[in-house]
């Protein structure tokens, strides 16, 4: 499943981070890389980026849906 | 080694908002240079300070996540530390989200160059119930530590003592090690290290071999300059790590830091749960919500218009009466051309505090509590989706909104976005942007004569505007952007001293740069006129203003002088029409005309600057064009249909 389908409030894992390498890197220096558990917060409105959680360290990134549908994610589990 | 005496370089380096420049500001002497450097617009800001009887230059970097990285501003941060000029890096760490502001350090202290950590916002990671074993933290990295609370200075000082003691010693950093076949990988490629590469480059070797291994771009065409060899056995080396693994290639070694990373966060620190949400995380999430968050943006918008239209009408309103007393005491003393030269500087000494300031100080109050609280991030996320309509970016909101400031400052933050396309459109539309200067013009022309409804239209129209313009770029650029990346962080309560101080800074920079320009042009003015020249701009202009707009062809003159500064136009206007009563000269509809084209017209000489100097001058020829032509339509139009 993609990091955005997944539905508000729900944890799951990242697993797989498609797209360029650039794109994996700017994630990581946001804390958001393989292995991380993260929730979505909230979905913008007129279809823009969403709210994700680091649920480490409790910080937050908005991430547009281009970019959270090359991102692959596991394990959810409703909270 | 550098001899006691000779001046001492210490840099803060940390992530984007870990609190460098509250640091910065804490400590700052009175001289404060901003400068570039060499050979980049990224700019950065050093001071003097001294301590212990030392003198100290202390420089605030650009925000770094990590040292490989793909962003300009994070990239000459790297050089920096890297260039050999630095004594002592402050690395500044964000401690209530330690786990990720680990990842920075763990990358500094393998760079082996002096350094202390300061544990900053130790208030919130409190809050957050964060506990941080400092004394653990300091044995296992060798790197002493220290928390602190930058907004209200505490531990600053004891910050700074230790960074003086570690200029003095030896690095002693314990280097963290990584899993075994890592280990032998990096132990291979030391083996073949190139003696090339060692002269031309004092870096710590395995630090530039970490980086290899990472695939840093820059590291890899230094490296792949001395010695292609080389560089191909690196990457074999990486690609058997990567399959030994399973992991992409790419993120391979990144992989095993974030595991070295983590592991190193779970010693030091215990995270024990909160009980409830803070009074912040509950505004928080009011704004984060779609309806809570238009609603907040629209309540801001409206009190970003009332702070200035109301407070600045009732200061303004104040001031006039002194300074009428001072004027007729003033144009007394002399007759002649010195009376027309004293009379110049007067209007425009009177225009900078009596019209300007009034205006201007709410705004900057304004701006500067966007800034520290937090709340830019989330409005560039509730329009993210909204400016991509109109092929601009979530992003671009921060420039754009900073526009309102100043335009200046405003293209040199459209630096954080990362793509050329998005970089581009937004540099091309805040100078659409009604910055403080215009919103002067605004409120003094349209506020007065017009009234409120109509300056809300002409605010509204305004953005209408930019927005339209960007649109018509954006079909110019097909290239679509990947999308928004960008740090929320947490709503900060704002400090009435940090606001103070900056909002007192940026008002000190109109009164030591704009104000004498003002002042100045004013006296050319009276000179200009008095010799006749005004006349020819008059007639030059004159198919335009009177052709196009429907103005007096006397307004040619002070739209011309508007290049400098926008308040000019105004500032001239009085004496341009030869009445302090704009309105017995120009109809309502005249006076809707001239404000639109003075909003929208080449901003001001500054701006075309900063836009050659960020944008190459094509970019500055483009905007200055585009602009023109946009105000001379859009006004047109509205003259036309009047
Ligand atoms: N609560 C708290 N806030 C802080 C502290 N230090 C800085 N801040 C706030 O954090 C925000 C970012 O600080 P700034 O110095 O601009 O970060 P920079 O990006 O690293 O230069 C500002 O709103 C500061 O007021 C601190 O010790 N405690
Ligand atoms: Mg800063």
């Amino acid at each position: 499943m993609k990091l955005l389908h997944l539905k508000e409030g729900t944890i799951a894992v990242i697993s797989k981070i498609t797209g360029g390498n650039g794109m994996a890197a700017r994630m990581a220096g946001l804390g958001l890389y393989e292995g991380k558990k993260v929730r979505i917060i909230q979905a913008a409105p007129f279809r823009g980026p969403l709210l994700v959680e680091d649920i480490l360290t409790g910080t937050r990134t908005m991430i547009g849906r281009g970019i959270a549908s090359h991102v692959e994610i596991r394990d959810e589990e409703a909270r | 080694m550098k001899k006691p005496g000779e001046e001492l370089v210490i840099a803060l380096a940390g992530q984007p908002n870990c609190g460098k420049s509250t640091i910065f500001n804490a400590v700052a002497g009175f001289k404060v240079n901003t400068g570039n450097f060499s050979g980049t617009t990224v700019s950065f800001t050093e001071t003097k300070v001294l301590l212990e009887g030392r003198t100290i230059r202390l420089i605030d970097l650009p925000g770094t996540y990590s040292i490989s990285t793909h962003d300009i501003a994070e990239k000459v941060a790297r050089d920096y530390l890297l260039s050999g000029t630095v004594d002592v890096i402050i690395n500044v760490l964000d401690s209530s989200i330690l786990a990720r502001s680990l990842e920075l350090t763990l990358q500094l202290i393998e760079m082996d160059v002096p350094m202390v950590i300061a544990l900053n916002m130790h208030d919130e990671a409190v809050k957050k119930g964060v506990e941080i074993d400092v004394d653990k933290l300091v044995s296992l990295t060798g790197v002493e530590a220290y928390p602190i609370v930058a907004v209200q200075g505490s531990g600053v000082q004891e910050l700074f003592e230790a960074a003086l003691r570690v200029a003095k010693g030896n690095v002693r950093h314990i280097k963290p090690v990584y899993d075994k076949d890592v280990e032998e990988c990096i132990e291979r490629i030391a083996k073949r290290y190139p003696d090339a590469l060692r002269q031309t480059w004092k870096i710590d070797e395995r630090f530039v071999i970490l980086r290899l291994l990472e695939m840093d771009e820059e590291f890899e065409k230094m490296a792949g300059e001395a010695d292609r060899a080389f560089l191909e056995y690196v990457a074999e080396n990486r690609r058997f790590l990567a399959e030994m693994h399973g992991w992409p290639e790419a993120g391979v070694f990144a992989s095993h830091r974030h595991a070295i990373v983590l592991d190193l966060f779970e010693r030091v620190a215990v995270v024990r749960s909160r009980s409830k949400p803070s009074l912040g995380e509950r505004i928080d999430r009011f704004i984060i919500n779609p309806v809570g968050g238009l609603a907040t943006i629209t309540g801001l918008i409206f009190a970003m218009f009332y702070a200035s239209f109301s407070i600045g009408d009732f200061i303004s309103g104040l001031l006039e009466k002194p300074l009428e007393a001072l004027g007729s005491k003033v144009l007394g003393l002399a007759g002649g051309t010195a009376g027309m030269l004293l009379a110049g500087f007067y209007d425009g000494f009177t225009a900078g505090v009596g019209i300007v300031l009034p205006y201007l100080v709410p705004l900057l109050i304004l701006l500067s509590l966007l800034e520290d609280t937090g709340l830019l991030p989330r409005i560039a996320f509730m329009v993210d989706g909204l400016l991509h309509r109109f092929g601009l970016h979530g992003k671009s909101v921060v420039p754009i909104i900073l526009g309102y400031g100043c335009n200046v400052p405003a293209i040199m933050a459209a630096r954080n976005l990362e793509y050329e396309r998005d970089r581009m459109i937004t540099m091309l539309i805040v100078p659409f942007i009604s910055c403080s200067a215009r919103t002067v013009v605004i409120f003094a022309l349209a506020g007065k004569y017009l009234g409120a409804g109509y300056t809300t239209l002409i605010y509204l129209g305004n953005i209408a505007v930019a927005l339209a313009v960007s649109f018509v770029l954006s079909r110019f650029h097909v290239d679509v952007s990947p999308g928004i990346i960008m740090d929320v962080p947490p709503l900060r309560r704002p400090y009435l001293h940090i606001i103070f101080k900056k909002v007192w800074a940026r008002m000190l920079e109109f009164l030591m740069f704009a104000w004498p320009v003002i002042a100045l042009s004013s006296i050319v003015l009276a000179v200009l006129s008095q010799v006749g020249i005004d006349g020819i701009i008059n007639w030059v202009l004159a198919p335009v203003t009177s052709g196009i707009l429907d103005l007096p062809k006397e307004l040619g003159i002070t739209l011309f002088f508007g290049i400098f500064r926008k308040e000019l136009t105004l500032i001239m206007l009085n004496s341009a029409l030869n009445t302090l009563d704009v309105a017995s000269v120009l109809s309502p509809e005249q006076i809707l005309v001239l404000v639109v084209f003075t909003v929208l017209y080449i901003p001001c000489i500054a701006t075309v600057s900063t836009l050659w100097k960020e944008g190459g001058w094509k970019v500055a020829l483009y905007s200055m064009a585009l602009n023109t032509t946009v105000a001379i339509a859009v006004s047109g139009v509205i003259a036309y249909l009047l």
